[in-house]
């Protein structure tokens, strides 16, 4: 019996796995001197080995498959950011209750955007616009105030407006969080026919309800099924998160 | 403090999840060639493995207990879908090859019909081995089959392959079809 043949088929897989000892691996290595037959059989197990690889190198996406989640941040900036977020509506709603001495267009309101060294920074709307050539704004509802309401969709309305005839135009979401919900749900909101109008009339105007809020309510009011908004009014998972991305890819942020 | 603890642990743990989705539909596809249905397993796979995150004792074998947990998530595919065949036996047969429409990945697409016309115990042993490096060990616990099984379904998968692809230039399989009922 040659050395060839007291080396079996499974062996030598193992052998090019490496999952063979030190004494085991000596053997065959003892083998592969003098049997051209044997190195060519591991030869072509290793080419195997390297053709199965290569195979699935590159397998094809499947179309369900969305690849790049919005990256997540990480729970202290996450913590971070919404502590900025939560100051800056303090801010605005402490400038808010001042009666302006001028009446300001919504085109000077505070708004907020991150620079290319993702810092915050505070500016009026209308610099943002020209400066930073952006039009897509979001604005964000935390309160159940329809007074509230009411100004985020004069103010959708304005920028909208405002920019219509421009070459890009302008994109806008409206986005409500906490008890803001409920200016977005059927059979509760007073606006249902304005924000249908103002969707059919533009197509850059998103709505969007935070689904973390809306989950919150079902469990307030012990609903059996999910919260019933508007018709055409979007979901977002959370509205922060949301907010935070907007930011990461440039959007101006408007709380009202 | 362990609330925040647990919630570091908890997105570390996500994380390596994440790190892991691209192996894990890259196995379950050279097992199913299916995309959506590879797509469908990682899916699965990704939601067992944060449902029970706990049984997840040693950080280590995290890779292992992820395909661990593939692997049953197939077989429990195949049993929803043919719950009389034994899933070791059966050869899939792709009848919409991939070389019908990439005729310039040929040597991709010859090696992935033939691993295609593999039996499933061996397509699951000879990707574990050959696409995630899993020892021998690891592809036993991960397919609950003895390592002696795991050895001679590689030599048998490779000897195969090397029928289909280095012996012979043109070989279909199209109309093997091994299906063993189960008693």
């Amino acid at each position: 019996m040659s050395k060839h043949e007291r080396i079996s088929e499974e062996r030598l897989n193992a052998f090019i796995d490496g999952e063979l000892d030190t004494h085991e691996k000596n053997e065959v290595f003892e083998a592969l001197g003098d049997d051209a037959t044997l190195s060519h059989q591991i030869c072509e197990l290793r080419q195997l080995s390297e053709l199965v690889r290569h195979a699935y190198d590159h397998p094809p996406e499947s179309e369900k498959y969305v690849r790049p989640e919005p990256r997540r941040m990480s729970l202290w900036s996450r913590a971070a950011a919404a502590t900025v977020l939560l100051a800056l509506g303090a801010l605005l709603g402490w400038e808010g209750h001042q009666p302006p001495a001028v009446p300001r267009a919504d085109a000077e309101m505070h708004a907020m955007y991150w620079d290319k060294d993702r810092s915050f920074q505070n500016t009026d709307l209308s610099k943002v616009t020209s400066q930073q050539g952006t039009k897509r704004i979001i604005l964000h509802l935390n309160t159940s105030s329809v007074a509230r309401f009411d100004k985020a969709l004069d103010t959708a309305e304005r920028i909208l407006e405002t920019y219509a005839n421009s070459e890009q135009g302008a994109e806008v979401e409206v986005v409500a969080n906490a008890s803001a919900i409920k200016l977005l749900r059927t059979g509760y909101s007073p606006y249902a026919q304005r924000v249908h109008d103002l969707q059919e009339r533009y197509l850059n105007l998103t709505f969007l309800a935070c689904k973390d809020a809306m989950d919150h309510v079902r469990e307030l009011e012990d609903l059996k099924t999910d919260v019933t908004l508007l018709p055409d009014v979007d979901v977002t998972p959370s509205a922060l998160e949301h907010i935070l991305n907007r930011l990461s890819e440039g959007w101006v942020y408007l709380n009202v | 403090m362990n609330v925040i603890t647990t919630l570091c642990k908890h997105q570390q743990f996500r994380r390596t999840l994440a790190d892991y989705r691209g192996n894990l539909y890259r196995i379950a596809y050279s097992w199913c060639h299916n995309p959506a249905l590879a797509d469908d397993l990682v899916q699965e796979t990704l939601t067992k493995a944060l449902k029970n995150s706990s049984q997840l004792r040693d950080p280590k074998t995290v890779k292992a207990w992820l395909y661990r947990i593939l692997s049953n998530c197939w077989r429990d595919h195949f049993r929803r879908s043919k719950d009389t065949v034994d899933v070791d036996d059966v050869v899939l047969i792709e009848t919409n090859t991939p070389d019908r429409h990439h005729d310039r990945q040929q040597i991709v697409n010859r090696v992935r019909n033939a691993i295609a016309c593999l039996p499933m115990g061996q397509r699951q042993v000879i990707t574990l081995v050959d696409l995630e490096g899993c020892t021998y060990i690891e592809v036993a616990q991960i397919i609950d089959v003895p390592i002696g099984t795991v050895m001679s379904r590689l030599s048998r998968a490779r000897k195969a392959l090397k029928e289909r692809l280095l012996e012979s230039e043109v070989e279909s399989c199209s109309n093997v079809h091994r299906l063993r009922k189960v008693p």
